[in-house]
């Protein structure tokens, strides 16, 4: 009979990742502090550069990406964006009609000048002009025609159709429901039978998968969740299943896995860690909150740490060592007495104090991992210390980092901790809301721009 | 600034970039000149296949392809022949596409398209998806493209089946091929193909195959996976069953509209009403829609049932839920008369996954109307129920004359014909357990262990229809206990788990639930009838459960322990006090399940962290005034009460406003200032009592 081998290929490759991971936490511990804080400096200038340049001009091996140069744009515009940087106004005004001629003269926003409108590149399109701002930048967007190329896209099933005659999946209901919502064109004839189509994609793991009969997907369950929280439907999903799903996808290197049994991918830092962001306000507004809270209601910071250990056994070392991190601790001790002050002067009828919530993932973990494995020092991020960095990889990663300095705080409004953000506080990034992976106030001008926009329907 | 210096490309390389991005955009401007004209010469459709071998993510002409493709099919001098080899053309583009970037969703689709025409061999798929899944074998799109050659061209799932046991005896860890394994088992045994008709015999199979992934490696994810799947399909009923009701089968209701001491009756199912109506409960094991006077009948000599209105108990506006709920009108005059309740006599009733509720039940009880002499004269009648340690007796310390019988006993319906419980699963549990406990006793799991307590527990609600007892409790909740230690990272979600096991053994029994219950000896309200009252206060719970066997309870003491949720509890239909006082709910909106029992009155949910976090209502779409879900309700006339504006308290409006209560209890919260306070007097006008301060 046959019998099973004992070192599969997964495992090999997957112990080969492990070694070269903590290989590098282990260079990282035995440096001095002062070393140590430089690494775990995120590279902002150098980053910016990168990014900066990427958008001027691409070398000619992004030809690949030439169908999808809407999302090159918001990639870069958006991780630029997270740093709390502009671009300078002739780039801007240049994107700007950049992405006016992907516009369709239909409706919705094609790979490139003249490409045939696309839900994904619409997606992006829209983002990027958000993270833009300004009126000519909104104004750019035909709502009207937006509204019935998004009903063109609609299957009689309930999905969506990445572009006419493309195929239907999760990705394209998100990215249809994302931009309805964001334009205020949603309405219940594209919200229809939507959530139907999501549900018959959560798989019994408790992810949610790109069609039905498909396995379940990091990117996929943050679509579906989204799209779900949108449509208003989510309590539709099986959420505690889901919450199981994604605890575990978090794996001892400290990054997130996409799939079950795969390898670390620095982009998962959203598409996994957004969902938990998703979670963390579906459970704030509910009153629910499934999981950690240790045993000492005044767990602050130092203990959440602690409590929050990384899933997988054997890897005791990491939290302790992190809290030890070099400079972080010195931050954090400061930050204990300017806690300690905030305490006493809480005013309970207002809800100004610092809010409690204890992360469902390792936090921190996950920000060592972004910034030791996935930054490249002269700058932009990757998947994983083997891979090169792209601009895909960037935008995600930041995003993840953004979620996870924030994953302590209820309200985006305040700043965090700085016992929450590894590495120097000036790591900081801006506040995403979640649901678009949008920069925050960029998110809120759009909002109010497009609250005031007439109905296009009407 | 902290930057390395940058690797200057070599000037070479850089020429040969440029040309080739020349290349592109050349062949770039022509393609779409002829798309734009719908030019579909040879020359044109060829030049389109050069861009896609250098762009396979090139959408636009994927489509343009398509369009060609329709063309020259539609010629009049098509023929089948000519027709093949237009498509296998096609067939040959994509392959050499997919060379380039296998993970390209244009190219799949394209695929798909081709495929769908017919004309193609099952055979050249397969060798072709072979490959790419030996070059990775979790490419997803390869694996949805193999479950749509398979469905389309009409492979047997039994062959499919036993290429995915080729792919783990490759690599047991690839987790793409046990979740299709999952996909392709649970059709066969949908469809009771040959050799798959009854999961007796496959899922003994299957749980021998994956001890063998399990054991070889403990710590690899995918068989852990593949064995929750294997225990949701041995344990889960597919047919939905009623497990409980209220009132229980064979039991004695009283009704009365006020209470006297004096009664001949059970306290246990004396019910205060003053409506004229109590409810009937129905408690499935899964949610069910289609609960109506046509799939349920009552019978009894005051109530036609076809007048009878059901309602799903559920907080979100769902269709289906687990609990269901009507409400009978009785006389006011002396009443004794049996009703009978019978369920699933027609079709209609069905699980959230389509599966028909096919056991009909029918259970009977007696109603007992007294109506009260005017001129009784009551003993002391207080006006609120004071949760003090002295107010309650321990009920096991009553005389036994007084210990109600039957309605315990009954709590359970006998379905007729009773379901029977297969052996094999019973029997394929217990090699599981035996399994794990030797695995255990190898080494330390944590997953081995929380699989052991979920394989315990299911093994024992199988076979507690036979027992009436729960065997393992006691080693499950070592086992939760053990976890807490060994993994305090998801100690919470191993409390859950805690508290639900300590629940059932709570309730398992008569005995049990006895010592749990007290006599409420001080005098109580009028409107509060039973003086029983269930104490699972100081239990630790973080949260909730077993409902089923609760339905009876009318006072519920479940102070001083955890929960930040109360979900289920709108099961309780009969419920008029609780005392939520000293645990951790975050907020108004935790207290959701309390909106649906119309009969509470007295409420305690002092000292819990209400108002502690702010709640972000604007930027997000949750239940919230701002959302579709409650904007009916939301009444804009009523957004100022006072000089309050009620938009500060939409969460705890929201709930009051739907509630009777005549005592509430709330100090110890952050948010339960003199203001607030002013707010829920105007809210609810029942109010009596808040604080323990009388209301004017």
């Amino acid at each position: 009979m046959e019998s099973f081998l004992s070192l599969t290929v997964t495992q090999r490759d997957q112990i080969l990742v492990e070694q070269q991971v903590f290989n590098m936490y282990k260079a990282f511990y035995d440096m001095p502090p002062s070393s140590q804080s430089f690494m775990l400096e995120l590279q902002r200038e150098n980053h910016l550069e990168y990014l900066t340049k990427g958008l001027r001009q691409l070398g000619p091996s992004f030809c690949v990406l030439d169908a999808n140069r809407p999302w090159m744009c918001y990639w870069i515009l958006h991780s630029i964006a997270l740093m709390d940087e502009f671009v300078d106004p002739e780039l801007e005004d240049n994107t700007i009609d950049f992405l006016s001629r992907c516009q369709d003269p239909n409706g919705g926003y094609g790979g490139g000048p003249g490409q045939m409108p696309h839900l994904a590149t619409t997606y992006a399109a829209v983002n990027s002009l958000v993270t833009l701002g300004g009126d000519k930048a909104f104004s750019s967007i035909n709502r009207e025609k937006q509204y019935m190329f998004l009903l063109r896209m609609k299957d009689p099933s309930g999905g969506f159709r990445m572009h006419e005659a493309g195929e239907i999946d999760v990705r394209a209901c998100y990215t249809a429901i994302s931009v309805a919502s964001l334009l205020n064109i949603l309405d219940d004839d594209l919200v229809q039978n939507v959530g139907n189509y999501i549900l018959s994609c959560q798989t019994y793991e408790g992810g949610i998968a790109g069609e039905p009969g498909s396995e379940a997907h990091g990117g996929y369950t943050f679509c579906g969740l989204a799209t779900m929280i949108l449509i208003n439907e989510v309590d539709r999903l099986d959420l505690s299943s889901l919450i199981d799903w994604v605890v575990f996808r978090q794996g001892v290197e400290g990054g997130f896995q996409g799939r079950t049994n795969k390898l670390v991918d620095g982009c998962y830092s959203f598409w996994q860690g957004g969902v938990f962001a998703l979670l963390k306000r579906l459970h704030s507004t509910k009153g629910e909150q499934p999981i950690p809270l240790g045993d000492g209601e005044d767990s602050g910071a130092e203990s959440s740490q602690s409590t929050a250990s990384l899933d997988a056994a054997g890897e005791k070392g990491l939290d302790e060592d992190l809290s030890q991190g070099g400079s972080h601790s010195e931050q954090g001790d400061q930050d204990d007495a300017s806690c300690r002050v905030n305490i006493d002067n809480i005013d309970h009828s207002s809800g100004t104090r610092h809010a409690k919530v204890e992360p469902l993932f390792n936090s921190l973990a996950l920000q060592q991992y972004i910034l030791l494995c996935s930054q490249e020092l002269n700058g932009g991020l990757r998947d994983k210390p083997s891979k090169s960095r792209d601009h895909y990889h960037t935008c995600y990663c930041l995003s993840g980092l953004s979620v996870c300095q924030r994953s302590w705080s209820e309200d985006e409004d305040s700043p965090p901790l700085p016992r929450s953000v590894l590495g120097p506080y000036s790591n900081l990034l801006e506040p995403i809301h979640p649901l678009y992976n949008l920069v925050l106030d960029r998110y809120q001008e759009a909002h109010e721009f497009f609250t005031r926009s007439k109905d296009p329907v009407l | 600034m902290h930057g390395r210096p940058r690797k200057a490309p070599k000037p070479e390389d850089e020429a040969a970039s440029a040309a080739k991005a020349q290349k592109l955009r050349a062949l770039q401007t022509q393609f779409f000149s002829y798309h734009h004209n719908k030019i579909y010469t040879k020359e044109a459709v060829e030049l389109s296949a050069k861009l896609l071998e250098i762009n396979p993510e090139s959408y636009t002409a994927w489509n343009y392809r398509k369009l060609a493709v329709e063309h020259h099919l539609s010629q009049p001098e098509c023929d089948p022949d000519s027709a093949k080899s237009i498509l296998d053309d096609e067939l040959r583009v994509v392959e050499s596409a997919l060379r380039q970037n296998f993970k390209s969703y244009g190219a799949w689709h394209h695929r798909k398209w081709v495929i769908s025409k017919g004309h193609s061999s099952i055979d050249n798929e397969l060798r072709l998806l072979d490959k790419f899944q030996k070059a990775d074998s979790r490419n997803f799109h390869a694996w949805n493209y193999r479950r749509f050659v398979a469905e389309s061209m009409n492979r047997s799932e039994q062959d499919e089946l036993k290429y995915t046991e080729d792919m783990i005896y490759t690599n047991f860890s690839n987790y793409s091929a046990w979740h299709n394994r999952s996909v392709l088992l649970s059709t066969l045994l949908e469809k009771k193909a040959e050799g798959f008709l009854s999961k007796e015999k496959v899922l003994p199979e299957e749980y021998e195959f994956i001890h063998q992934a399990i054991f070889t490696d403990p710590d690899d994810q995918s068989g852990w996976f593949y064995h929750l799947w294997l225990l949701d399909q041995t344990v889960k009923a597919d047919s939905p069953l009623l497990i409980s009701s209220w009132p229980a089968h064979g039991s004695d209701v009283q009704l009365v509209d006020r209470c006297h001491n004096d009664s001949a009756f059970s306290p246990f199912t004396t019910l205060h009403s003053d409506s004229g109506s109590f409810p009937v409960v129905l408690y499935f094991n899964q949610p069910v829609e289609g609960v109506s006077s046509s799939t349920v009948t009552v019978e009894s000599e005051f109530n036609k049932s076809e007048d009878l209105v059901w309602n799903p108990l559920s907080v979100s506006n769902s269709q289906a839920a687990k609990v269901w709920v009507t409400h009978l009108k009785f006389p006011t005059s002396e009443l004794h008369c049996p009703v009978e309740v019978s369920v699933g006599h027609s079709k209609g009733i069905t699980s959230t996954r389509g599966f028909q509720y096919s056991f009909s039940s029918v259970f009977s009880f007696k109603v007992h109307v007294q109506p009260t002499k005017k001129d009784s004269s009551q003993g002391s009648v207080a006006e609120s129920i004071l949760w003090r340690e002295e107010n309650f007796k321990a009920y096991g310390t009553q005389s036994e004359e007084s210990i109600p019988i039957l309605s315990f006993d009954q709590l359970s319906i006998r379905n007729d014909p009773e379901p029977t419980v297969s052996d094999w699963r019973v029997e394929a549990l217990s090699k599981e357990i035996e399994c794990f406990r030797e695995l255990l006793s190898l080494m330390d799991c944590k997953i081995g262990k929380l699989t052991l307590a979920r394989l315990l527990m299911a093994y024992d609600s199988m076979s507690l229809s036979c027992t009436n007892k729960l065997d393992h409790s006691d080693e499950v909740l070592e086992l939760y206990s053990d976890l807490m230690k060994l993994d305090p990272s998801h100690h919470q979600c191993y409390k859950d788990g805690h508290s639900l096991v300590l629940l059932k053994q709570v309730t398992s029994s008569r005995e049990s639930l006895l010592k749990y219950c007290s006599k409420y000896t001080d005098s109580v309200p009028l409107t509060i009838c039973s003086p029983i009252c269930l104490r699972l206060n100081n239990l630790s719970l973080s949260r909730v459960g077993a409902f089923e066997k609760l339905l009876w309870v009318q006072m519920l003491d479940l102070s001083h322990n955890e929960l930040q949720s109360i979900e289920g509890l709108e099961a309780l239909q009969l419920l008029s006090s609780l005392s939520l006082r000293n645990n951790k709910l975050r907020s108004f909106t935790a207290l959701d399940p309390l909106r649906k029992l119309k009969s509470l009155r007295v409420l305690d949910i002092s000292y819990n962290h209400i108002g502690e976090h702010s709640i972000d209502t604007t930027r997000y779409l949750c239940a919230s005034p701002l959302s579709h879900l409650v904007g009916s309700e939301w009444n804009k006339d009523e957004t100022v009460i006072g000089d309050v504006a009620l938009i500060n308290y939409w969460d705890a409006f929201l709930i009051f406003k739907e509630l009777n209560l005549k005592q509430l209890d709330i100090m110890g919260s952050a948010i339960a200032d003199e203001k607030f306070k002013s707010v829920l007097v105007k809210i609810m006008p029942t109010l009596k009592q808040l604080d323990g301060e009388r209301l004017g």
